[in-house]
């Protein structure tokens, strides 16, 4: 019963790093149509950035954080502006896929080009301590990295839903048309938004850097279960991300009990195949999946 | 048209409270409109009234939330758009779309009837195909490009070619979304006579279109729509006076 | 003309290909010719659906390694004859492609892609994990299919020549299907789904056929890759990196031509081994490949087959007024042939002319 109790809270915990993402990925497709490969690539990024700034000061790595999120941030905007605005719209989805796939290659190479193939993780003073939680043991940092991801993905709903930026970028993700019509920029809001949905890959990987074992080609683990969250969710809703992301991030965990980490990743394309036959669109709306 | 044609009114396509809408927006908002088959229908109405949605949705491209689309009786909602293009409906684009990187002849070749798996290893250049292709590009005066990409030639010369590629799939109705958008006078004047000669030729032609004078001259019939909805119908003549159309024009 | 310098190319092609393994210095060499056209085959069987639908598959190594693993193990459980092993691990592979097409091509585009990246993740999962069936992380041997008195040199040259067959059927498949009927509809497709969809084509029959026989084909590279190189790892059969190859492979020679796969897949296959065994297994033919997509994705996505066409086109002056002096030419025919037309027509034969200039 304890290690069911413990499964389900380690599960919420993992939902919540795979809701923070999978709003990113989101937040990319919603603005531009673009299947954003490189958000995982970008994630192990950050992560190995935060390890090297830990090792490097000895400071402790949510500081990092004060370098990785402006950072990223910029990187977004000018990889929407330079290197996505310049893909042909008629081919737009597919050439955004190729494109955003050879980032991540180039990233995954320079990882293992500058900090080499070995597996790195961050020694911590907290790092072995964990709480007691009506009867379940959670490590701290798995809570530390949660409460970062719930704390961020307040942030961005906050900003999507009470800032001017918020509503033209939401504008923009439902009917890029109107959105001009009514005098949206919405080549500069894409490229903010895609600024935005990178933050959420620097904010994710210093949380993953937390708890986690961190080497170059990792992104694969996650890219995969990222992409099956937002088709389960329905291409383009955050609120369905977010919502799938809980669940299977839940089921993930309560299924490695019976079967194992292995097997339990499976759920992820599981879902996904179901989803896609049963409901393309996906289960929490998501209107623009229907088009695309 | 002779008095035989006057008295004959068969509704072809008709839709009955046909309504979709996107996000908070309703484009078609309970739509009924019957057309009639054997003439020349037009659609009007102000920008943003719903017409090239309600086209979409009469079409298949898009499935409407709710209400019914029929054609000849029978019921075309929410099918699949090859399907109805295989009941005999075909239709142009607003914005007129063509197949870029494909040859005139190519994109003339696409709309050729092909059912069962053994069309499917056909050469693509069936003779009679082509002498058909050919026929068509003739009658729509660009028979000389057939070798050209469609990418190549002019925006003119493109709507013909669509024109052209929706002909060849031998529609008994023929949808046009503004067939005189964008094209200069000489060209609009042909599309009229296009539309005349295959009209009397049998084929119903059912036509959104911003130019009024074209409309007037053209439509046996003419239905006026506004906020998604019908708010008249009749022959040119009668809904040029209508006052609901005056207003929904101009706001009166 | 065309026709004639057509033949000559193809004759050329051929020769090169048939005279390679006697010209190969040592048996490296004739291996690596192996590997080229293993990659030539895959490259040219994505071609079905990438080139003709533009549907982009990622994960294309998911139906060459089943294809290898089916061929492979139906060879050790059944003693089936390898070649007919292969064909049914061909038919097996074209068969499980039948519900993966049909999930992943009803919607358009991103699912596409999406679908075509997990299969390769799942695969590799469940192939790892799947021990006692597929030999898990350890490896799967593949028994060869010519016995030990063939040796070395002598199996590269037959595989070589195994390849090449294979190759030129699904070269003469891409190319039956790109003048047929339903070639048309698939290119239709490529270029505008809803247009294609309301002329009549079934799009969704259409695509979903090219990618089972794309999956036909890559299965068969598959099969006869794993019974040529007689060990068959789950990281490398279902990579990601692979699937990667084929892409570039394709788009570098040109998607919408029949010998672009092939062209990419001398070039890509080249640099490949040629950075393997320079610089052995760094990170840096990661950086590469990236490096190269990107730029070909930016700069050159219809591929080097077009873009030295157009050039050539540019350079020989003649060469570029040929469409423009027939096209008129036959402007000028209907004009005497049809003399007695309304001026209707001749309005819009300048109307035409004009605007073409």
């Amino acid at each position: 019963m304890s290690l069911f109790f413990q499964s389900l809270v380690l599960g919420v915990l993992l939902g919540g790093l795979y809701a923070l993402l999978a709003a990113g990925l989101t937040l990319y497709f919603g603005v531009m149509r673009v299947v954003m490969i490189a958000h995982s690539a970008f994630l192990i990024l950050a992560a190995y950035l935060a390890w090297f700034f830990t090792t490097e000061t000895g400071l402790d790595p949510l500081l990092s954080l004060v370098v990785t999120v402006p950072l990223f941030f910029v990187t977004g905007v000018l990889m929407q502006r330079l290197l996505i605005s310049r893909l042909r719209p008629a081919t737009l989805t597919m050439m955004s896929v190729l494109l955003t796939f050879s980032v991540a290659l180039v990233i995954e190479g320079m990882l293992g080009f500058v900090f080499s193939g070995t597996q790195r993780r961050i020694r911590l003073p907290y790092s072995g301590d964990s709480i007691d939680l009506f009867g379940a043991n959670i490590a701290v940092v798995k809570l530390i990295a949660f409460a970062l991801a719930a704390v961020s993905l307040g942030a961005l709903f906050l900003i999507l839903k009470k800032t001017q930026f918020g509503q033209a970028l939401r504008a923009t993700i439902q009917h890029p048309d109107a959105a001009r019509l009514i005098g949206i920029n919405t080549d500069r809001i894409a490229g903010y938004g895609f600024g935005l949905g990178l933050s959420t890959a620097a904010i994710g990987g210093t949380a993953l850097a937390l708890d986690s074992t961190i080497y170059p080609s990792l992104h694969w683990h996650w890219i995969g279960p990222l992409m099956a969250i937002i088709v389960v969710g329905g291409l383009g809703s955050i609120p369905g991300a977010a919502i799938a992301a809980m669940l299977l991030g839940l089921g993930q965990s309560l299924l490695q009990i019976p079967l194992g980490t292995t097997w339990a990743q499976t759920l992820f394309y599981v879902a996904l195949f179901a989803t896609l036959m049963v409901r393309p669109q996906g289960f929490f709306g998501g209107r623009l999946a229907q088009r695309f | 048209m002779t008095d035989a044609v006057a008295t004959d009114t068969r509704i072809g396509l008709a839709t009955e409270g046909l309504r979709k809408s996107f996000g908070g927006v309703t484009a078609v908002d309970g739509a009924s409109v019957q057309f009639h088959h054997g003439k020349v229908n037009a659609l009007i109405g102000p920008n943003g009234s719903g017409k090239t949605t309600f086209f979409n949705c009469v079409t298949g491209m898009i499935k409407p939330d709710a209400g019914r689309a029929t054609y000849l009786g029978d019921d075309i909602t929410g099918k699949a758009s090859h399907k109805i293009a295989r009941a005999g409906i075909g239709r142009s684009f607003q914005l007129c779309r063509v197949f870029p990187r494909m040859t005139v002849m190519e994109n003339m070749l696409v709309a050729v009837r092909s059912t069962g798996l053994r069309h499917l290893a056909r050469p693509a250049r069936s003779d009679a195909d082509v002498d058909r292709a050919r026929e068509l590009l003739a009658r729509v005066g660009i028979d000389h490009l057939e070798r050209s990409e469609a990418r190549d030639i002019s925006y003119g010369q493109q709507k013909l070619l669509e024109l052209a590629g929706v002909l060849m799939g031998d529609p008994e109705t023929i949808m046009l979304d503004e067939p005189a958008g964008g094209v200069n006078p000489a060209l609009i004047d042909r599309i009229a006579t296009l539309v005349r000669d295959l009209n009397a030729e049998g084929k119903t032609f059912l036509i959104v279109e911003h130019n009024m004078d074209l409309v007037m001259s053209l439509s046996d019939h003419v239905v006026v729509f506004d906020r998604g909805r019908q708010i008249c119908e009749g022959p040119p003549s009668v809904v040029q006076s209508d006052p609901r159309v005056l207003e929904a024009y101009l706001g009166i | 003309m065309r026709s004639v310098s057509r033949a000559v190319g193809l004759l050329v092609l051929a020769v090169a290909v048939l005279a390679f393994p006697s010209l190969a210095p040592d048996p490296f060499i004739l291996s690596v010719g192996v590997v080229i056209m293993s990659y030539a085959v895959l490259a040219t069987s994505w071609n079905f659906v990438g080139g003709f639908t533009g549907y982009i598959s990622l994960g294309h190594a998911s139906y060459s390694g089943l294809g290898a693993y089916a061929t492979a193990l139906l060879v050790i459980h059944t003693s089936l004859n390898p070649w007919v092993a292969m064909l049914l691990g061909g038919l097996v592979v074209a068969a499980l492609a039948v519900p993966i097409g049909i999930a992943s091509l009803r919607v358009r585009g991103a699912s596409f892609v999406i679908v075509s990246i997990a299969m390769v993740l799942i695969l590799l999962l469940v192939f790892q994990s799947w021990g006692e069936f597929t030999g898990g992380s350890n490896g799967l041997r593949v028994p060869r299919p010519f016995d030990e008195s063939v040796l070395r040199p002598e199996q590269h040259e037959r595989f070589f020549y195994l390849h090449a067959a294979l190759l030129a059927v699904a070269l003469l498949a891409w190319w039956a299907i790109d003048r047929s009927r339903f070639g048309t509809g698939l290119k239709a497709i490529r270029e505008d789904e809803d247009k294609a969809q309301s002329l009549g084509v079934p799009t969704f029959n259409y695509k979903l056929t090219a990618f089972v026989i794309s999956a036909f084909f890559t299965a068969l590279g598959g099969g006869l890759y794993a019974l040529w190189f007689g060990f068959l790892d789950p990281i490398f059969q279902f990579s990601i990196l692979v699937g990667s190859y084929m892409v570039l492979m394709s788009l570098l020679g040109g998607i919408r031509s029949l010998f672009g796969p092939l062209l990419g897949a001398v070039i890509v296959g080249y640099a490949v081994e040629f950075f393997k065994n320079q610089y052995g297994d760094t990170q840096f033919h990661l950086v590469a490949m990236g490096l190269l997509l990107g730029l070909v994705v930016l700069f050159m996505p219809d591929g080097i087959i077009p873009a030295l066409s157009s050039l050539l086109n540019r350079f020989r002056p003649q060469a570029a007024s040929i469409r423009e002096v027939s096209a008129g030419d036959l402007a000028e025919q209907r004009r005497t042939a049809s003399a007695a037309t309304s001026t209707d027509d001749e309005s819009t034969d300048r109307l035409s002319e004009g605007a073409q200039r």
